[in-house]
């Protein structure tokens, strides 16, 4: 291309490693160092610029999971060994990311059986893997503390620090040379804030993936977007308490009106649809982890990452 | 109807049944204190019911009190209604006390030039050969002796009567007393014989809270007596927001009385103090927001609080000060400061003319912080406003041991790095009750450099430490043990309060970047921060700036004018040449609504960091920080 896509900007993302390998010191097949991006996504002309990654989200309790997504992976949400199995060879996605909703229950204190979780979805699937601790103060540090040994040498991707809870969390990824994902609600100076937060108790830039927020599409997914593009931005011209790799889950897209109230026979569709649209923006926007739950969201994501890089339109019109 | 006695003052009141305990306190006089103006919500007015039938809903209200408390039946006087004659026990703390005002406005060389003259004349009476009208002689005599132009001055009839008796009975030698008025000159009064020498003003600051009022002998030039108090309405509220609100529902003759009898009730302690009589009183200047100053002269505020938020009236105005109810000379005449706006009303205005920035070619910065602050940037080409609410926080509000700056408030602390023990001093020094404005901002900064506390202001609960503890919803820092404190209980800060400080100076800050940016300046083209009010004279400045309340310039720099509203309003009481130039100044000023500015919640956002999210902003400060707290890591 004639025209200059870096316009005044000079300044790039910081790289994160996630997972190791043997020779890294891990267990995994393969690992990822994402980031580094000097311009918007998809506007690189540098060769080997990667596609954003995709992670597919399991969980040890499906209770709290989207009946779309239990019918259509079955008994595999029972196991998430099983599940994270499935979902490397038979969904292909890049990631894993376990939320530990096992944890949610009222009084949970069987933190031994957290490890075995962990332990078990590392020995199930050889791709790095993101691990979702508590959703509970009082118990986040014993949980982090068991997952980051559970996947020590692995680099995990911990999830997730917030303002109001990020000590425990940083702890156990320091000790154990683990990522961390902070979550701010959909705010470039919040996402800031934290970043110095973290960066205050000795957590190094290159373990810290944003997470700006996800809303819906359709339920505030504008904000979320410019948020995560003006982080990009405030990134790209040297800020660098903003340069870091954009994680992007919008959890709430299977539980939107439009999929639940649609009839039996759509809903799946729908399903997917809703979430490759909100993802494929997040992934414009500058994400560079696209998180799904619908398994075929997968391969229509992947599709669509190839063709905005090959500049060819192979989605749709079929 | 139902007897109410209060103790321990045995004050009795009888009342209608079903009525509250509130009113029945506010008709006996006690000032409780209501700074939500009666609604339940700040539960500041508990009262022990000692004997009789009341109700009162200790379920819904039991957050507001300890366990003690509770125990001993505390209630709150607003929510509780009287059904029998009851004996109500009325803790000291309930009251309002006397608090530590400011009366000492900068020393500034002022050319003395009263608007107000008096003329001692001795006339030659009338006679066959000298028929001349009594007024044309009085005016000539007058004209001789310095005065003004006889054909220029004006008479009004009230005058006119009382002159042919006065001059006769005196045997042609009185004093007339000369005011400039907006239409002129005029003769305002005629007394026997030389009075010339008893010629007083008195420069009013109507503070929402406060009433400061400076007595001068405009013959001498000199201060005659000073006195303050409070404002009387605070029993209709603590706020403004409901003062209006009161004035709504009651009408606003109640506020517009309360706010005479206020200013009533300094100007006569003052000239008490003087040993001077009211009569001689012929000028009242009075500085105050637009609210106050629309109240006091009768003027409905209520379409100001809501959109579009539009005052009846922004110049200056003079009326006689006997049409409102001021107890002076009943001829004399009563000044009141321009404004700007709703919200920059004319304590603003009288802080411009304090701080002289509206005459300078640097750039100055002027703050004023209250319950609602304003904030002044400019020169004496330009000049930005814009105003907003701070909460209540930096005055002791909304935080759990916050108080005004009264006796045993907590207003210096340091922290000691290690063991984390604090040393404080206290207003008169007698054992802490609480903890008021410059205290908090202490606090925060000395928290903030011992890493108690993050830049977001919560509390590091891993430190090991008895003074950082969890009690109730939220982790606190224990500022005084129960033993230590003059209220029995432990003095503590909780993580909710930071965060209402941290809000607090995050609009301020915000509000500051604002006109910056409207200004197209950054901090550096700022040449002096200039602090208005009573806050901002006991503020440590270095604090100031370590929490991001204001932005970032040299410590030297930064000026506390105090009192910035009785100050300016001394100047305009004895300069009439700055008083003419209010309205200018007034109407040259720009106003920035910051509902409006779109930016201003971004600016909002980022302020709300110790001491801001862009760090470069703060560099002296990030270097102090980095500094130690590095060394506590």
């Amino acid at each position: 291309m004639a025209y200059d896509l870096h316009f005044d900007w000079s300044s790039s993302i910081t790289e994160v490693m996630l997972g190791a390998t043997k020779a890294e010191g891990g267990t995994r097949r393969l690992s990822y160092r994402i980031g580094g991006g000097t311009t918007l996504p998809f506007l690189e002309t540098t060769q080997g610029s990667s596609a954003p990654l995709i992670a597919f989200e399991i969980c040890d309790n499906p209770q709290y999971w989207s009946p779309i997504v239990r019918n259509y992976c079955g008994d595999l949400v029972n196991d998430c060994g099983e599940w994270a199995k499935t979902a490397d060879s038979g969904y292909g996605s890049d990631m894993i990311r376990l939320y530990l909703t096992s944890t949610r229950q009222r009084n949970f204190s069987d933190i031994p059986s957290v490890g075995k979780t962990v332990e078990s979805v590392l020995s199930n699937t050889s791709l790095p893997l993101i691990i979702e601790g508590s959703n509970e103060p009082k118990i986040d540090s014993e949980v982090f503390l068991k997952c980051g040994e559970a996947g020590q040498g692995e680099r995990l991707l911990l999830g997730t620090a917030e303002a109001g809870r990020y000590r425990s969390i940083a702890a156990a990824a320091m000790a154990y040379n683990h990522s961390v994902i902070a979550q701010s609600p959909i705010d470039v100076n919040l996402a800031k804030q934290l970043n110095i937060l973290l960066k205050e108790i000795g957590l190094s830039r290159d373990h810290i993936i944003i997470d700006p927020y996800t809303g819906s599409l359709g339920y505030g997914f504008e904000y979320s977007y410019s948020a995560m593009e003006r982080i990009r931005f405030s990134a790209l011209k040297g800020d660098t308490d903003l340069a870091m790799p954009i994680i992007c889950s919008a959890v709430d897209t299977l539980t939107v009106k439009e999929i639940r109230e649609a009839g039996p026979a759509i809903q799946d569709d729908i399903a997917v649809q809703w979430e490759f649209t909100t993802g494929l923006a997040a992934a414009i926007a500058g994400s560079e982890i696209i998180c799904v739950r619908h398994p075929k969201t997968i391969p229509l994501l992947r599709k669509a990452f190839a063709s905005l890089k090959s500049g060819k339109n192979t989605i749709g019109g079929q | 109807m139902r007897t109410v006695t209060f103790l321990p003052s045995y004050r009795k009141i009888e009342i209608a049944r079903g009525s509250t305990i509130l009113d029945a306190a506010q008709r006996a006089g006690l000032n409780m204190n209501v700074v939500c103006g009666g609604q339940g919500k700040c539960g500041k007015c508990i009262v022990y019911v000692q004997s009789g039938k009341t109700t009162f809903d200790g379920q819904k209200y039991g957050r507001f009190f300890t366990d003690d408390e509770r125990s001993r039946g505390a209630c709150l006087a607003c929510e509780t209604s009287i059904e029998s004659d009851v004996q109500v026990f009325v803790p000291e703390s309930t009251l309002i006390q006397e608090q530590k005002i400011l009366i000492d406005g900068q020393e500034t060389a002022i050319e003395f030039h009263p608007s107000v003259r008096k003329y001692y004349v001795e006339l030659q009476p009338p006679s066959l050969s000298d028929p001349s009208p009594d007024l044309s002689r009085l005016l000539w005599g007058i004209q001789k002796n310095g005065g003004p132009t006889a054909e220029k001055m004006y008479v009004p009839l009230e005058v006119l009567r009382e002159i042919p008796a006065i001059l006769r009975h005196s045997e042609w030698k009185s004093t007339g007393t000369i005011a400039l008025v907006p239409g002129g000159y005029r003769l305002v009064d005629l007394q026997e014989n030389d009075t010339s020498k008893r010629l007083y003003g008195a420069a009013v600051d109507l503070g929402s809270t406060t009433i400061v009022v400076y007595l001068w002998d405009l013959v001498s030039g000199k201060v005659a007596g000073v006195a303050s108090n409070y404002n009387r309405q605070i029993s209709c509220g603590e706020d403004i927001l409901a003062r209006v609100n009161f004035a709504r529902k009651n009408g606003l003759a109640k506020l517009q009385t309360l706010a005479t009898e206020s200013i009533n009730a300094a100007i006569t302690s003052a000239s008490n103090t003087a040993g001077i009589d009211r009569e001689d009183i012929y000028e009242v200047v009075v500085a105050g927001n637009t609210v106050m100053t629309h109240m006091l002269l009768g003027i409905d505020p209520a379409y100001m609080i809501a959109e579009p938020y539009v005052p009846v009236v922004r110049r200056a105005l003079s009326v006689a000060t006997g049409r409102i109810g001021i107890a002076c000379n009943k001829n004399g005449g009563l000044f009141v400061f321009p404004a700007v706006s709703d919200f920059i009303g004319g304590d603003i205005i009288a802080d411009i003319l304090a701080c002289g920035m509206s005459e300078k070619e640097e750039i100055s910065l002027l703050i004023d912080i209250g319950t609602n602050f304003e904030v002044v940037l400019g020169n004496s080409e330009w000049m930005f406003s814009c105003a907003g609410a701070a909460g209540p926080a930096l005055e002791g509000g909304e935080v759990l041991f916050g108080m005004r700056a009264n006796p045993g408030a907590i207003e210096k602390i340091t922290i000691e790095p290690g063991m984390l023990t604090p040393a404080f001093s206290t207003i008169n020094g007698i054992k802490p009750r609480g903890i008021c404005g410059s205290g908090l901002i202490d606090l925060l900064a000395e928290l903030l450099s011992t890493c108690v506390i993050d830049r977001t202001g919560r509390i590091n609960t891993g430190i090991e430490n008895p003074r950082i503890r969890t009690t109730g919803h939220f982790p606190e820092y224990v500022v005084a043990w129960a033993n230590e404190t003059d209220i029995g209980k432990d003095i503590v800060i909780t993580e909710n309060d930071i965060k209402n400080l941290i809000m607090s100076k995050a609009s301020v800050h915000a509000a500051c970047l604002t006109l910056m940016k409207q200004a197209g300046i950054t901090r550096r083209e700022i040449t002096t921060i200039y602090f208005a009010g009573a806050f901002g004279n006991y503020i440590n400045k270095n604090n100031a700036t370590i929490i991001g309340l204001i932005p970032e310039i040299n410590i030297d720099q930064i000026i506390n004018i105090g009192n910035g509203a009785v100050t300016g309003a001394n100047i305009a009481l004895i300069n009439r040449r700055k008083r003419k130039t209010l309205d200018e100044i007034a109407y040259r000023i720009a106003y920035i609504e910051l509902n409006a500015e779109a930016s201003f919640m971004d600016e909002y956002t980022s302020s709300t960091f110790l001491p801001h999210t862009d760090l470069t902003l703060f560099p002296r400060v990030q270097k102090m920080l980095d500094t130690c707290r590095v060394a506590k890591r």
